[in-house]
């Protein structure tokens, strides 16, 4: 085992004498003095999404996600207390946001970071790093990362040791990490395999301006490129909303071109090892009739044209890879969402059409309903999951 | 009788002839196959290159071929690194073609007699389940072309110097066969021969496994054949290059050494991966590689996963392309946070 950040202790799970509070001031004092450090120019620039993350933990904000914890009606908020967080490999950043909830709202925190983190994920620990010797010692005596290999002791020890285990990683590693047991009064929060769509109503792009549609598009394009279309969020199947067949036809391929622009613009590479992927998986969705056409126009874009708006597959095909269908209304998408679907990104709709679409899938399926260049940002509403609330346990008092 | 006659130019017409009619046959009783073709808006093409190609690992993916259920004669499997694995059906016709088709390979260093055969390799393999698929079956499918054969290693897997020295004492003063997996030759063969003055001068090697163990050693191939030549007096050596989703067709190192031959009735073309256009001499990417043989599934062109690159047309020992095997393109990982968190348990 290795410690990232924290104090070394022989015995992760021993009891602690330390007593935060909901929204702690030391708390506060440190992730806002880190938050300025992820702001920093050097760093934003080398790492964009860690620059989203420092305006996520930026004074203001922590202020209103702990006042988002408090109550009006005389209750008591209380820390949750032990909290152990399984965050993704691959995604480098997502840990720091559970995590930064999770010690706003008081609690002990073990954060166990992947041996595969890199780049990014590396940033944020030097950062946390170089943040704690002006922080309060308290910081460091319930705040931990650590690095371990395939060691069950270890984790059957710590989730024995949590009121609340966050498991991010997909289906198979929460069934894997559910193989140990909590504490009697402790629960799961789980982020399992999640599929994102993205909608594009065809009347609302053609009364768009052309500036306005490259700005949809630049904003999708970083939803869907930014992690190899790969993150719970990421945006694949794009179904086209509304007008008639022929003009969907034009619209899509309006949005391809500038989608093929924005991609050269920005740099996105697609490597070989990814065009041959995606071009394993296309053949394998025309082989099985999902797919009647496909295109390779440049490694960076693969388009697929869905045979029914039911086959727009719910695994990852590669980076840059776009089914399209063509659909009637937002009402017709309904019956084909289900639990497993997370993010609605979207352009062009009127907010009411949105409004009864959400009502109409009556939470039965997506969490998340967004404009196009959103998907990806992170918010303390997380999965159908209100964090902050996950992150604290009520007393009540009746005198 | 060689199957390493066709130039350039002879071999493009055959193959274009041939190819066009196979791509036509499995679509008509390959639905999948036919599926993929029209979601791709193939018609024809004008030449070998235009002919659409399936990535390999299609094969792991998907049941292809263009045969009923009833003519299966043969399901071959390939062990990935991933665990997944490719199926493949033969008929009676295309998995006696295959055989006829690898023997007229061989024979063309081997000559139409079989040799006695040392297998670099241990029985004990066979034994094991695991790695029968891949290594097993190799060994096996190579052992037919020899005869009397001895085993370097012991079952333990311990070069077992008594079993060669025996198999020399009674066939060293004539042409013999030597099989196995390049790295084990070079560990387990080499260095033995070397070390106990083995004299291996009228042996003919044929091995297959890639480089990448051996470049790691810092064993270039060239290397690997001048120490051979010096240390053991083995001059007749040929690598090649092959899969199990192109039963059969196998690319041959020529005598000269250093490049790999393609016998008539298959071809390779380097493909840009990023244009996917043809590479010139030269230029690496990734090996497309095409043949005739597979008429039970449409294997016949296909695009692997491994990195060459042409080293000359019709300027070498044997006419048509000759290339060079590079490596392999790693595998394309997502990234997302529904990557599964394989370490923690």
């Amino acid at each position: 085992m290795i410690f990232r950040f924290g104090e070394l202790t022989e015995d992760l799970t021993a009891p602690s004498e330390d007593r935060l509070s909901v929204g702690d001031p030391r708390v506060v004092d440190f992730l806002s003095r880190f938050a300025r450090k992820l702001l920093a120019p050097a760093v934003a620039r080398k790492h964009p999404e860690l620059g989203s993350l420092g305006y996520f933990l930026r004074p203001a904000e922590l202020k209103r996600a702990a006042s988002r914890m408090t109550r009006d009606d005389g209750t008591y908020v209380f820390p949750r207390g032990n909290v152990f967080h399984v965050p993704p490999a691959n995604v480098d950043t997502i840990f720091v946001y559970s995590w930064a909830l999770s010690a706003l709202a008081g609690n002990h925190n073990v954060v166990r970071i992947s041996s595969r983190s890199a780049g990014a994920a590396e940033t944020v620990l030097e950062t946390l790093n170089a943040t704690l010797p002006d922080a309060d010692p308290v910081i460091a005596r319930t705040q931990r990362m650590i690095t371990y290999g395939r060691d069950d002791a270890l984790t059957a020890a710590l989730s024995a040791w949590s009121d609340l285990r966050v498991i991010w990683g997909g289906d198979s590693a929460v069934t894997t990490i559910r193989k140990h047991p909590l504490r009697p009064s402790g629960r799961d929060l789980t982020f399992p395999d999640r599929t994102s769509w993205a909608a594009l109503s065809v009347p609302g792009w053609r009364s768009a301006d052309p500036g306005a549609q490259r700005a949809a598009v630049l904003g999708f394009s970083n939803d869907a490129y930014w992690f190899d279309q790969a993150a719970c969020s990421s945006p694949r199947t794009v179904f086209l909303v509304g007008g008639s067949p022929e003009q969907a036809g034009e619209v899509r391929e309006e949005f391809l071109t500038v989608l093929a622009e924005v991609v050269a613009q920005r740099g996105w590479v697609i490597d070989a090892a990814m065009a041959v992927e995606k071009r394993v998986n296309a053949y394998e969705l025309a082989a099985t009739g999902a797919v009647s056409a496909v295109a390779f126009p440049d490694n960076t874009i693969t388009s697929l044209s869905l045979s029914e708006p039911g086959d727009a597959p719910r695994r990852w095909i590669g980076a840059g890879a776009f089914p399209f269908a063509h659909v009637a209304t937002l009402a017709d998408l309904v019956p084909a969402m289900n639990r497993q679907d997370q993010t609605f990104s979207h352009f062009g709709f009127a907010p009411a059409d949105l409004r009864s679409f959400a009502e109409a899938l009556g939470g039965r399926g997506v969490d998340r309903i967004v404009p196009f260049g959103s998907a990806l940002t992170f918010s303390a509403i997380w999965d159908g999951y209100d964090l902050p609330r996950e992150f604290t346990r009520l007393t009540t008092l009746e005198t | 009788m060689s199957v390493f006659t066709l130039s350039q130019a002879e071999r493009e017409a055959l193959l274009h002839k041939e190819l066009s009619e196979l791509t036509q046959h499995h679509r008509a009783n390959c639905a999948e196959y036919d599926r993929i073709l029209a979601a791709s808006g193939f018609t024809s093409a004008a030449t070998v290159a235009e002919l659409p190609w399936l990535p390999v690992r299609l094969f792991k993916n998907l049941e292809l071929k263009s045969i009923p259920d009833d003519e299966v004669f043969k399901v071959l499997t390939s062990s990935g690194t991933t665990g997944e694995v490719s199926r493949i059906y033969l008929d009676k016709a295309a998995a006696a073609t295959q055989t006829r088709q690898l023997g007229a390979t061989m024979q063309t260093v081997l000559g139409p007699r079989r040799l006695p055969m040392i297998l670099v390799d241990s029985k004990g393999l066979l034994k094991d389940r695991r790695s029968f698929s891949a290594r097993g079956a190799g060994v096996l499918g190579m052992a037919t072309y020899g005869r009397d054969h001895a085993w370097a290693l012991d079952p333990e897997g311990h070069p077992d110097i008594e079993a060669l020295r025996t198999f020399l004492d009674k066939h060293g003063s004539e042409p013999f066969l030597i099989f196995g997996f390049t790295y084990l030759v070079w560990l387990h063969l080499y260095e033995v021969a070397r070390d106990n003055g083995l004299d291996l001068s009228n042996g003919i090697l044929i091995h297959s496994g890639g480089w990448k163990k051996l470049v790691d050693q810092a064993v270039s191939p060239e290397e690997f054949r001048r120490r051979l030549k010096d240390d053991t007096g083995l001059t007749r050596m040929h690598n090649f290059y092959g899969m199990v989703e192109q039963i059969g067709t196998v690319f041959l190192e020529g005598p000269s050494g250093g490049s790999l031959y393609c016998p008539d009735f298959a071809d390779v073309i380097i493909r840009n991966p990023r244009t996917w256009e043809e590479q010139p001499v030269g230029e690496p990417g990734l090996i497309e590689v095409v043949s005739t043989l597979p008429t039970s599934y449409p294997g016949h062109v296909l695009l692997t996963e491994d990195l060459g690159v042409l080293d000359g047309v019709d300027d070498g020992d044997w006419p048509g392309k000759r290339f060079s095997v590079l490596g392999r393109l790693p595998r394309a990982e997502a990234r997302g946070c529904s990557d599964t968190y394989r370490e923690a348990s």
